[in-house]
């Protein structure tokens, strides 16, 4: 029977031996497509698994990682299942490109408890400070530990003590005890700021960041970003520490308008107050970074501001409402229509341009206009612009086609000097020289009136200063040195007795029996910006951001009180208004 | 003179007959009056004394509670719920928390199950015998309200034990209650039902078999099986007029299919049967209150899920996991899943739904309450039209409209 057997199982030929078989071709050509937990995703080689699990909603969570820094893949926090990997290994979800056909696992088990364990080792030797910290509120620990953790310690004995107050530079101090090492800062100054002072020191549980010894202490105009950038509470900014909570700021998406560079920001404010900018995102003009002087320009808008217009000099000088201040100006101003000289800051916004030069062509009868603005200042690498002035392409677009002729400042100084100025108007009073100088060449003038919304020496020289409102006090465009027109929205209500700039504009028309038809900025925009082709176009209700967005917490429609963001500015809240916070 | 003119003396039929206007009257019955438990206007119209028609007229009480509940985190909802049925808010903050947990797919420890029960039932004696008392004393009987108010005014003590209020008892959390029976309160609690039973026994005794009380109860304020199923009707209402609906036996919830007890039904829906409805009611309670203490046994009384509940204080104060966890709970909330749910429990006064939808944050995105007083108020115009002025009160009594779950 064996021998039967035998012969009737010879051995079937062999198959030739199977080489790996041959990769299928792409589903999508010219992308890569593959599954991430289960969900069919296309994107283009090349792109990192985080950035891919978004296009399909699935959020893995990461410290290091940051879509503009190079990889560092050290937090671990992003490790994901995927069947490209080998077996029984997780890849770091930042780092590993996509493959055509990987299938991503981000919600296993074996996912789970990795992420729990990065966790618990990461809030290891946290010290207990969200009570003290800044970051409280808008704090990566925080989300991804009730997230991911949400197990209680195990640590016995004490925790690692680090320096807690290790100041960094001008605007940044460390605490080293609540770093998480993820190096996002030591990529950002090497990377962006291209000032690589900053590093990792000593070993193990002792590792730090820290300024590299030789620099002192960080040297550059881009320190804040690494504040932003910081996911915990480890670098704070200087000049926020301890002013006030996350969840009580609310924040209107605005523009900087230290420089011609017109940066995204938001404006966090609470109440009347401007307490930050951060950077909004903005591809074509500042990435994801703003300069430091930019940062905290945000100061003007909080002291010394002009918050009642002031009519007479020196000792006359008296405060009046609005109402008074326009029927006082254009009393003044009457007579001498036709001999008024207009000076125009291109600080001023688009709206505020556009009817203020038009109430200086139309009603004082100018043919010309004289541009001040701030002096120009020093230009860096990077963001920051020498002109400090963000809206002279506006300025300039709008004078022309009001058929206005641009003089530049030096020829006013001149006609002052020589006396053949009389009256002098000011949109803005910024100027482009020592303001002690200016406010003595127009000692001699007839009449000066100036809108104002920081008091200065030329404020105190006017006879009517208008008060005016900042650029987050109204809703207004910008148009930065590259001819992007960006939308600012209104953060809160004027300040005190001070009115839009083009409002001013407005009262003085209509009291001079010249009506603007204009009941906002908006109506501003729509009426007068079709004369001046480069903004005819600008779609100011569709390009405006959503206003109102929370920084920290909840993005949802209430606060840590209960009422939406922005109810104590506005009373009416905004429920139009409600978007994402800004990836950091 | 002409004889066509002349006087004649002698009256015709209709002279004799007394021309009495002959038009409606309407009152106001509220909204501030004695009689009426809630600030409710019922506006009346009335044929001598007969009620031609009657409109219940809510809203002095409306507090927009829906609309409050969507403005706080799903743990501060608590307060707003007991300032629903203010006699019973054990219930209600019990009611709500279980919805809550229904939604999350939480289920709370065992032990926690039986105070919930306690609590609730406790506050239905309380609810019961204020209804019982409310009604004697409205119709003359002074005495028999004193009995049920002593007993009340025990109960009462004995929730401000647990609770820490006499009233608005924000009591529970969600994943369990707050705090353990206090030392030695289950002793306290035991000769406090001894009493209660006593203090009932007395108020049943003046009342049930008395002439005035039955003459004044039996056959008014009648509703059929029919009209009261129409209307919505639920609890002691709905049982009074036949129907055996009770939602602690329909879908057992917390300890309840572990306790034996009845629930009794009335035959004719009318005042004499929703008041001894309740009289046997307070005595079911008393035996479940009874076999929670027996049957409960030591435990935890909260889940222990820091997505959830706080972490224990000196967690707060000594770890970052502990401050991190109390940080979020407080200021965002307890995270909900997205979702939608109907759950209800028997208050005193009938079902209390609650219809609860999330949106995966810490605040409700809906929070609507299906308060059992609303329809039972909305029938009444079916048990008083065409009956007695007299009878409105008693009837007003029984139906026990509360005015802060009714409006709100």
């Amino acid at each position: 029977m064996s021998d039967e057997k035998k012969v009737e199982a010879a051995p079937p030929k062999p198959p030739p031996p199977a080489g790996p078989p041959a990769p299928p071709p792409p589903k999508n050509p010219g992308m890569i497509t593959f599954t991430v937990d289960g969900k069919e995703v296309i994107a283009a080689p090349g792109t990192n698994m985080v950035e891919a699990a978004k296009q399909v909603g699935v959020e893995i969570p990461y410290y290091c990682y940051h879509p503009r820094l190079t990889i560092a893949a050290n937090c671990r926090m992003c490790l994901v299942e995927s069947s490209g990997a080998p077996p029984g290994k997780l890849v770091p979800a930042c780092q590993t490109a996509i493959g055509e056909g990987v299938a991503i696992k981000t919600d296993t088990q074996k996912v789970k408890d990795q992420q729990r364990s990065v966790m618990e080792f990461l809030l290891l030797n946290h010290p207990v400070d969200c009570s003290i910290c800044d970051q409280a509120g808008e704090c990566k620990l925080q989300d991804y530990y009730m997230r991911y953790d949400f197990k209680p310690s195990q640590l016995e004995g004490g925790k690692i003590l680090r320096n807690k107050r290790k100041v960094l530079g001008d605007l940044v101090v460390l605490d080293q005890e609540r770093c998480v090492l993820c190096t996002r800062c030591v990529r950002f100054m090497e990377e962006v700021a291209q000032a690589p002072q900053l590093g990792v020191f000593g070993r193990g549980s002792h590792e730090v960041i820290d300024v590299a010894p030789h620099f002192g202490k960080l040297e550059s105009n881009y320190t804040g970003n690494i504040v932003d950038i910081c996911p915990v509470g480890a670098l704070l900014n200087r000049d926020f520490r301890f002013r006030a909570r996350a969840w009580f700021l609310s924040a209107a998406p605005s523009v900087c308008t230290g420089c011609s560079r017109g940066c995204s920001t938001f404006t966090d404010f609470m109440g009347q107050d401007v307490y930050r900018y951060r950077p909004r995102e903005n591809e074509a003009i500042n990435k994801s970074w703003m300069c430091d002087e930019g940062r905290l320009s945000y100061k003007q808008i909080n002291q010394n501001r002009v918050l009642h217009s002031v009519l007479g000099r020196g000792a006359e000088a008296k405060e009046a409402h609005p109402g008074e201040a326009v029927k006082y100006a254009a009393m003044k101003l009457k007579p001498l229509a036709g001999g008024v000289a207009v000076m125009a800051s291109p600080v001023a916004s688009n709206e505020d341009l556009l009817a203020g030069l038009a109430f200086a062509r139309d009603v004082l009868k100018a043919k010309e206009i004289y541009v001040s603005g701030r002096p120009q200042g020093k230009a860096d690498f990077f963001l920051m612009t020498a002109d400090k002035n963000p809206n002279r392409k506006g300025l300039e677009w709008i004078a022309k086609a009001y058929g206005l002729a641009i003089k530049p400042f030096g020829d006013l100084t001149a006609a002052l000097d020589a006396g053949s100025v009389k009256a002098l108007f000011a949109i803005g009073a910024d100027v482009p020289e020592a303001d002690e100088t200016f406010a003595k060449r127009t000692e001699r003038l007839e009449l000066f009136v100036v809108q104002a919304t920081n008091a200065t020496k030329v404020t105190a020289a006017a006879n009517v200063v208008l008060a005016t409102t900042s650029h987050v006090e109204d809703e207004g465009t910008f148009t930065q040195e590259a001819g992007i027109t960006q939308r600012v929205r209104r953060a809160f209500p004027p300040k005190g007795a001070a009115q839009p700039s083009w409002k001013w504009a407005v009262d003085l028309a209509l009291e001079l029996g010249n009506e603007i038809k204009a009941m906002s900025s908006r109506d501003i925009f729509r009426s007068m910006s079709a004369a001046v082709p480069e903004l005819k176009d600008f779609a100011w209700d569709k390009l405006a951001p959503m206003n109102q967005t929370r920084p920290g917490i909840s993005t949802m429609a209430a606060g840590a009180d209960g009422r939406p963001p922005g109810w104590r500015e506005q009373g009416v809240p905004n429920m139009h208004g409600l978007s994402k916070p800004q990836e950091t | 003179m002409a004889s066509g003119d002349e006087y004649d003396p002698t009256p015709s039929e209709d002279e004799l007959e007394a021309h009495l206007q002959t038009r409606n009257m309407v009152i106001n019955l509220g909204p501030s009056h004695p009689a009426t438990h809630g600030t409710v206007r019922l506006r009346i119209e009335l044929d001598g004394e007969t009620i031609v028609s009657m409109d219940p007229e809510i809203g002095f009480l409306h507090r927009g509670f829906q609309k409050s509940c969507e403005n706080v985190t799903w743990t501060q909802v608590l307060p707003y719920t007991d300032r629903l049925d203010y006699v019973a808010a054990l219930a209600n903050n019990f009611g709500y928390l279980t919805a809550v947990e229904t939604l999350m797919g939480v289920q709370i420890p065992e032990r926690a199950d039986y105070i919930r029960v306690i609590g609730a039932e406790l506050h239905r004696l309380a609810s019961h015998l204020t209804t019982a008392g409310a009604l004697a004393l409205e119709l003359g009987g002074f005495t028999a309200f004193l009995y049920a108010l002593e007993a009340r005014d025990l109960l009462t003590d004995r929730v401000t034990e647990l609770t820490g209020a006499r009233l608005t008892t924000s009591f529970g959390r969600i994943g369990g209650v707050n705090r353990d029976l206090p030392p030695g309160w289950v002793e306290k609690l035991t000769k406090t039902l001894n009493k209660v039973e006593e203090l009932a026994a007395e108020v049943d005794a003046l009342l049930t078999r008395n002439r005035i009380f039955t003459d004044r109860t039996r056959g008014t304020g009648v509703i059929t099986k029919e009209d009261a199923l129409d209307f919505g009707f639920t609890g002691p209402c709905l049982r009074a007029c036949g129907v055996d609906y009770d939602v602690r036996k329909a879908k057992p919830y917390w300890a309840y299919s572990k306790l034996t007890f009845n629930t009794p039904t009335g035959n004719n829906g009318d005042n004499f049967d929703r008041y001894y409805l309740r009289v046997l009611e307070i005595k079911e309670s008393l035996s479940m209150v009874r076999q929670c203490l027996v049957q409960m046994q030591p435990g935890p009384v909260m889940i222990d899920d820091w997505r959830i509940t706080l972490p224990p204080k000196e967690d707060v104060y000594g770890s970052i996991e502990g401050v991190i966890a109390h940080f979020k709970l407080v200021m965002e909330g307890v995270p909900v899943p997205v979702g939608e749910v109907y759950h209800s429990t028997e208050s005193p006064n009938g079902e209390l739904g609650w219809y609860l939808r999330s949106d995966g944050t810490g605040r409700p995105y809906k929070c609507h309450v299906r308060a059992p007083g609303f329809q039972i108020l909305a029938g009444l115009k079916r048990m008083c039209e065409g009956r007695m002025l007299a009878d409105l009160i008693p009837t007003f009594d029984t139906i026990n409209m509360i005015g802060g779950e009714v409006e709100q």
